[in-house]
C-alpha cells in the first residue's frame, strides 16, 4: 500500500489547475434555459395543444401547470445546491411546497371530477405521441444533469438525483400538458404522477451507479 | 436565499464564522482562513500550496477518521480516501466560503460509505473457525509432517541417555522428579543430558535446513 505522504506527494505532482464551479443557482438557470430551449423546439415541432389558451384561465388547470413548473425550478435549484459539500441538505425541501400544490391539485381534481375516458377517447396514436414527447424532453434534460453534477458521485449521489429526477419529472409533465390534450383524470394521473414516479424511483434505484460511471468516465479523460 | 445576497455584497470576505457550518466539524478560524487561502491557489495551479494544504489537513482527517475507526490500517486507508476525494472534487471548493466545512462534509460522507461498506463486508463474511475446517484432527494436516518425521528421525540418532530425558520431560512433558521417579536417573542427570539433547537437535536440524 501506498503511504499517505507519498499519495500526497504524488497528487500534488499531479495536479492541474481547475476551473471553479459557477455559483449553483447559475449553473440551474443554465440547465432550465436548455430546458425552456427544447420546450419551445418541441413546440415549433409538434404544436401547442390547440386548447390552451382557453384551459389557462381555468384555475385547476392554470394551478396544476404553475406547480408543475414551480417544482422543476426549485428541484433543480436543489440539485444544484446539494451536489455542493459545503451547502446544507435542507436545501433538499425547496421544491417541496410546488410539488405538494402540484400533487394535491392533481389528487383534487380526481376526487372532485373523475373523468374516466375524455370525449375523443386516448387513441394509441395519442399515447404513442405522448411517450415521444417523454423521451424527447427527458433524455436530454437527463444525460446534460447527470454531466453536470458528475463530481457529487462521491458525496450525496442519492439524494442529488432523487432532485434532479424530480425536475426533469416536471418538466417532462409540463410538456405532456403543454403539447398533448389530456384530459381524462386517469390520463393526468398516469402522465403527471406517473412519470413523476417513474423518473424519482429510476433515479433512486439507478442514481449513485449512474453518478460514478460519469465521474469515472470523466476522471480518466483528466 | 437571503445569505446569498448578503454573500454576493461583500464578494471579498474568506471566513464568515458567524454563520451555519455545513457539516458537523469546524476547523478553528485562523487554521481556516490558511488553508482557504491555499486551496484558492491550490485551485489555480499553485502546486506548493496544493502540497501544503494537503499535508496540514491530514493530521485532521486522521483524527476524524480515529473517531469511527479502531485498526490504524483502516484509519490510514480512510484518509488516503478522503484525499483522492478532495482531489477529485477540489473545483466545487468556493474561496468565498469558509474551507472548514467543505472539508468536513467530504471526510464525513467518505467515513460514513467506508463504514457502510465494511458493514455490508461483515455480514456477508464469517470468520473461519475449527469447527469449518473439513477435516480437523491435527495429524490430518498433512504439511506439517515432513517436520515431524524430521525431529522423530533427529530423535533417534540422540544418544540413549538424552533420548530417555527428552521423551520424558519434553515430550510427555512430567517434571524433573516424576521423570526421576520413572527412570531411575537422579534429577542432575536429567537435566544435564536434556540440556544436550537440546544443543544437539538444534545444531542438527539447523545443519539440515541451511545446508
Amino acid at each position: 500500500m501506498i503511504t499517505t505522504p507519498d499519495l500526497i506527494a504524488s497528487l500534488a505532482t499531479r495536479m492541474t489547475p481547475v476551473r471553479r464551479l459557477r455559483p449553483p443557482a447559475f449553473r440551474a438557470a443554465g440547465w432550465l434555459l436548455l430546458a425552456a430551449i427544447i420546450l419551445a423546439l418541441l413546440a415549433v415541432n409538434q404544436g401547442i395543444r390547440p386548447d390552451l389558451v382557453e384551459r389557462l384561465r381555468e384555475p385547476a388547470f392554470a394551478l396544476r401547470m404553475l406547480g408543475a413548473v414551480l417544482t422543476a425550478i426549485l428541484a433543480a435549484i436543489a440539485a444544484f445546491m446539494v451536489s455542493l459539500p459545503d451547502r446544507s441538505r435542507l436545501w433538499l425541501l425547496l421544491p417541496a411546497p410546488a410539488l405538494a400544490i402540484w400533487l394535491l391539485n392533481i389528487g383534487y381534481q380526481c376526487l372532485t371530477d373523475w373523468i374516466a375516458i375524455g370525449p375523443e377517447g386516448m387513441s394509441p396514436g395519442e399515447a404513442a405521441r405522448c411517450f415521444a414527447t417523454l423521451v424527447l424532453t427527458s433524455l436530454p434534460l437527463s444525460l446534460t444533469m447527470l454531466v453536470m453534477l458528475r463530481y457529487s458521485a462521491s458525496l450525496r449521489p442519492t439524494a442529488v438525483a432523487l432532485m434532479g429526477s424530480l425536475a426533469i419529472a416536471a418538466i417532462t409533465a409540463t410538456a405532456l400538458s403543454l403539447f398533448h390534450t389530456i384530459d381524462a383524470s386517469l390520463m393526468i394521473l398516469m402522465w403527471n404522477v406517473g412519470t413523476a414516479a417513474m423518473f424519482v424511483g429510476l433515479a433512486g434505484t439507478f442514481g449513485r451507479r449512474m453518478f460514478e460511471w460519469v465521474a469515472l468516465r470523466s476522471c480518466r479523460r483528466n | 436565499m437571503i445569505r446569498d445576497r448578503n454573500r454576493r455584497a461583500t464578494p471579498l470576505r474568506l471566513v464568515d464564522s458567524d454563520e451555519r457550518p455545513g457539516a458537523h466539524e469546524v476547523a478553528p478560524s485562523a487554521r481556516d482562513l490558511d488553508w482557504t487561502i491555499l486551496m484558492a491557489r491550490a485551485q489555480d495551479g499553485d502546486r506548493a500550496a496544493y502540497l501544503r494544504v494537503l499535508q496540514e489537513v491530514t493530521p485532521y482527517l486522521r483524527s476524524l477518521a480515529a473517531r469511527r475507526h479502531r485498526d490504524p490500517h483502516d484509519i490510514e486507508d480512510a484518509v488516503q480516501d478522503i484525499l483522492l476525494t478532495i482531489h477529485s472534487i477540489r473545483q466545487t471548493y468556493d474561496p468565498a466560503r469558509p474551507f472548514g466545512p467543505w472539508l468536513a462534509t467530504i471526510a464525513n460522507r467518505r467515513l460514513i460509505d467506508r463504514l457502510r461498506r465494511q458493514g455490508r463486508r461483515k455480514n456477508r463474511e464469517i470468520t473461519l473457525t475449527l469447527d469449518h475446517e473439513a477435516v480437523s484432527a491435527p495429524e490430518a494436516h498433512l504439511d506439517h509432517s515432513p517436520d515431524r518425521h524430521e525431529l522423530a528421525k533427529a530423535i533417534n540418532d540422540l544418544p540413549p541417555m538424552q533420548q530417555q530425558a527428552l521423551r520424558l520431560l519434553k515430550i510427555k512433558e512430567m517434571s524433573l522428579k516424576e521423570a526421576a521417579a520413572v527412570s531411575g536417573v537422579s534429577i542432575a542427570s536429567l537435566k544435564v543430558n536434556v540440556h544436550r539433547a537440546m544443543k544437539s537437535l538444534r545444531k542438527m536440524l539447523l545443519d539440515r535446513s541451511e545446508p
